[in-house]
């Protein structure tokens, strides 16, 4: 049978807003393409013809379902720049969104894996729960998904009434439901032998194609920016770093399991050490000249934000390093003489979100 | 002047058709699954437990050939229009849109890059408009309301 070349996506229930290639030999993958481009909207060109404030809207769409942390690089890179030092009180609430925002972006990624695997049940699950921090955020800012929250300086408001109380209770909920989800999908037979031993990654390999995140976590390699360069509030708090053993699809979900519960715990620490203060640190409104590079670690992995200044009140360049497109060349790597049932679990086990990696 | 029997009988025939057809078509929207920008995890909330937009008869179907609804999630680039358009054209008649965001709407955010597309509606017909960037689950499903109600007073 000749090789043949099947599209798969944009229009699929898995793949969303991604493309890819295939050619196909029967049921056998032989080659893949990532066809990426379709949501590209000139994020960086964009953020040179808006003010450092105005640029954090835009930005935040990058990836929506972690919009925090696409925030928060951003604003890291603008205050080294600025050469504005944040108030405590400020990188604490960092923290707490920024791990919010982590869990929900897991919850999200649960759901399509499961999807992916066939259990249409841990569809409805997590992405529930996913409501209950979409709840607190609302809470405090306003707004479920895009916050615009984080601003050169600080954070806009200071936390609600009865807003401690409230997180407290969503996380105990959360901390038993992950629990839950360790019985229903990760212990169940169906899961494990759909990601078991499917798209193995060794270390070296997974360093030499470069991933970021908890994708080159699941071979075992210990690579986390919150330890390696603490950003915010990290190097005050207590966490470890969770990573898996084999490097197949079901140690990557299960360091995101991992993280999820090492979440929690951040922000139950950094909720009871809130210290006291102010949470706005007055910024000037344009930047020096001068450049520099600041990277966070999103859901996704490292984010990085390199940045140049020209004396004015907008940024005169500004590029996106996002862990999608750095992961993306795994999937092209490990999607070799595979079944094509296996493709989406590879897809998603990398968590590639293709607005982030389109910018 | 009155009408013959036969007439009639045919008269009240189409005025029931309509009226079933319609209320059938209005109840069973089931929609492209097809992400074009960032108000794709609003849909999957709307679709889930919480909101769960199958109450109103719309559920995301992978096969367009057997959808009648297709929504315009968010930003649409000059790359995805084309799909939007083929997607569009592929789907069987009746067909109803809803431009769901600012950006599928006008541009919205990105009114000065230079690769989205300026509202959706240059490239398909839309139905309803729903604005909010991303749009909240409940103007989602108010957006859904006021399309079955369109539906619902148009001959068939």
């Amino acid at each position: 049978m000749p090789v043949m070349r099947v599209k798969f996506g944009p229009q699929h229930p898995i793949s969303g807003h991604l493309c890819l290639a295939l050619d196909v030999d029967g049921d056998v993958v032989v080659n893949i393409e990532p066809d990426i481009g379709y949501t590209h909207r000139g994020l960086e060109k964009i953020a040179e013809n808006r003010n450092y404030v105005q640029a954090v809207p835009p930005l935040e769409r990058a990836n929506i379902v972690d919009s925090v942390h696409m925030v928060l690089g951003y604003v890291e890179a603008v205050e080294e720049l600025m050469g504005v030092e944040v108030p405590e009180r400020a990188k604490f609430i960092r923290v707490i969104m920024a791990e919010m925002s982590r869990i929900a972006s897991h919850l999200y990624w649960l759901c399509l894996m499961a999807v992916a695997v066939g259990l249409e049940t841990m569809l409805m699950w997590p992405i529930n729960d996913r409501e209950l921090l979409l709840d607190l955020f609302e809470m405090y800012t306003g707004a479920r998904i895009t916050h615009s929250f984080f601003i050169p300086g600080g954070v806009r408001r200071d936390l609600p009434q009865g807003f401690k109380e409230q997180t407290f209770r969503a996380l105990s909920y959360l901390e038993q439901r992950l629990g839950d989800y360790d019985r229903m999908l990760y212990q169940s037979y169906t899961f494990k032998i759909r990601t078991q031993g499917v798209g193995k990654l060794k270390p070296q390999e997974a360093i030499k194609l470069g991933l970021v995140g908890p994708s080159i976590r699941g071979s075992g390699v210990k690579v986390d920016v919150r330890k390696d360069e603490p950003y915010a509030a990290y190097d005050q708090l207590e966490f470890t770093v969770p990573t898996g053993k084999v490097g197949d699809s079901y140690d990557r979900s299960v360091v995101r399991l991992r993280e999820m519960e090492q979440s929690i715990s951040l922000i139950r620490q950094a909720l009871e050490r809130l210290p006291s203060g102010p949470i706005k640190a007055p910024a000037p409104s344009s930047a020096p000249k001068g450049e520099t590079y600041s990277r966070v670690e999103s859901a996704r992995g490292e984010l990085g934000y390199y940045l140049v200044g020209d004396g004015t009140t907008r940024p005169y360049r500004l590029k996106i390093s996002s862990p999608s497109f750095r992961n993306l060349p795994a999937m092209g790597y490990l999607s070799k003489n595979v079944p094509f049932a296996d493709i989406p679990v590879i897809l998603w086990s990398l968590d590639l979100w293709p607005l982030d990696m389109d910018r | 002047m009155t009408l013959s029997p036969v007439a009639k009988a045919k008269e009240t025939y189409t005025l029931l058709k309509d009226k079933i057809l319609n209320w059938g078509r209005a109840w069973s929207l089931w929609s492209v699954h097809l992400c074009t920008g960032c108000c794709s995890p609003e849909l999957m909330a709307v679709s889930c437990s919480r909101f769960d937009a199958e109450r109103f008869g719309t559920l995301p179907f992978p096969s367009l050939r057997q959808c009648d609804l297709l929504f315009v999630l968010g930003v649409v680039s000059e790359k995805m229009a084309k799909r939007v358009k083929l997607i569009y054209d592929q789907m069987p008649d009746p067909k109803y849109v809803i431009a769901l965001g600012d950006c599928a709407i006008s541009g919205g955010l990105w009114w000065d890059s230079y690769c989205v597309v300026q509202g959706i509606d240059k490239v398909v017909p839309v139905d309803v408009y729903v604005p909010g960037c991303p749009p909240r689950p409940e103007a989602f499903i108010q957006g859904i309301m006021m399309l079955q109600k369109k539906i619902q007073g148009k001959e068939v």
